[in-house]
């Protein structure tokens, strides 16, 4: 009994949180300025606050930094560890052409 | 020792064995950060005709690869100053999609997720992604729509972690103008990685 009142009451604080918050339209472009700079504080309430209540968000945020560390530890590795692309034959005679041009 | 000396071992420009030695290091290196060929190609070709000109300035100090490397570095912020001034010019104003369609237009909802468009739980780590070159593939897809412009900042945030003045300047942008390209930027790869290749099941 107890337990089916606490349920209806946490719905009941989620619903009015949701209604009364900024939406996730308006949350996710706060979260992306939240990556730029710290936020003021009544903003990083609301942001908390959504975030505490939506899971959907939640995952934005985690996705967000997912691909800056990514991008990030990328970057930072040895390009001989890359994977993928080297220079093509044409374009390796295309500067080797050009260089003793040069010379 | 004399100017002479201190420019051993390398005593003359070799440009053949530069591009042997560095040519697909200095490729990889550009290609992540430009995404495309073709302009990664020009870079590395622009670095060594400038490390050709600028051999009297390299003394032997350091490595070659690591000079070639500060070069490069220079070339590639030259194309994103480019780029921004390219988009000065021609009074570009797109910074990318505002992605309406991702959230609710009607009823109560209306500004909170589309369920079918909502993010899902993707369980992945950055060192499982980096081993992956089609993640890569599928991830340069994904910005390819976007305007070079808003490209070009999200690559100078997201994987130079340049800081926002420094950004706007090469841009010549304003701080807010940057913030609504990261976040439009954010917002369209986010999705598009999703769909093509996390691939939630429906």
């Amino acid at each position: 009994m107890a337990l089916k009142l606490y349920d209806k009451l946490k719905h009941a604080v989620r619903y009015w949180l949701l209604r009364t918050l900024p939406t996730c339209q308006q949350t996710v472009a706060t979260i992306s300025e939240s990556m730029e700079r710290p936020l003021p504080t009544s903003e990083t309430i609301k942001l908390k606050l959504h975030l505490w209540i939506c899971v959907w968000c939640q995952w934005y945020l985690e996705h967000l930094k997912l691909i800056r560390d990514t991008s990030r530890a990328q970057a930072a590795a040895a390009p001989e560890q890359m994977t993928g692309a080297t220079l093509s034959n044409e374009a390796r005679e295309r500067i080797r052409r050009r260089l003793t041009n040069q010379n | 020792m004399s100017e002479a000396q201190a420019k051993s071992p390398y005593q003359s420009a070799d440009p053949d064995r530069w591009l042997d030695d560095h040519g697909d290091y200095l490729f990889k290196y550009a290609v992540f950060r430009l995404r495309d060929n073709n302009v990664a190609e020009d870079a590395v070709q622009e670095t060594f005709l400038a490390a050709l000109k600028a051999y009297q300035g390299f003394e032997g100090r350091g490595s070659e690869r690591t000079w070639l490397v500060g070069i490069l570095k220079h070339k590639i912020i030259d194309h994103f100053r480019r780029i921004g001034r390219e988009a000065q010019l021609g009074d570009e104003s797109d910074d990318g999609p505002e992605h309406q369609e991702f959230f609710a237009r009607v009823d109560e909802w209306q500004g909170h997720w589309n369920t079918d468009r909502a993010p899902t739980d993707w369980h992945a780590t950055p060192a499982e992604l980096m081993e992956r070159s089609d993640f890569w593939k599928v991830f340069n897809d994904c910005l390819s729509p976007l305007p070079q412009r808003t490209v070009s900042a999200f690559t100078l945030r997201e994987v130079e972690d340049r800081k926002s003045e420094e950004i706007c300047e090469m841009l010549s942008i304003k701080v807010n103008n940057l913030w609504v390209m990261l976040h439009r930027a954010r917002l369209h790869l986010r999705n598009c990685l999703e769909v093509n290749w996390f691939k939630p099941e429906q």
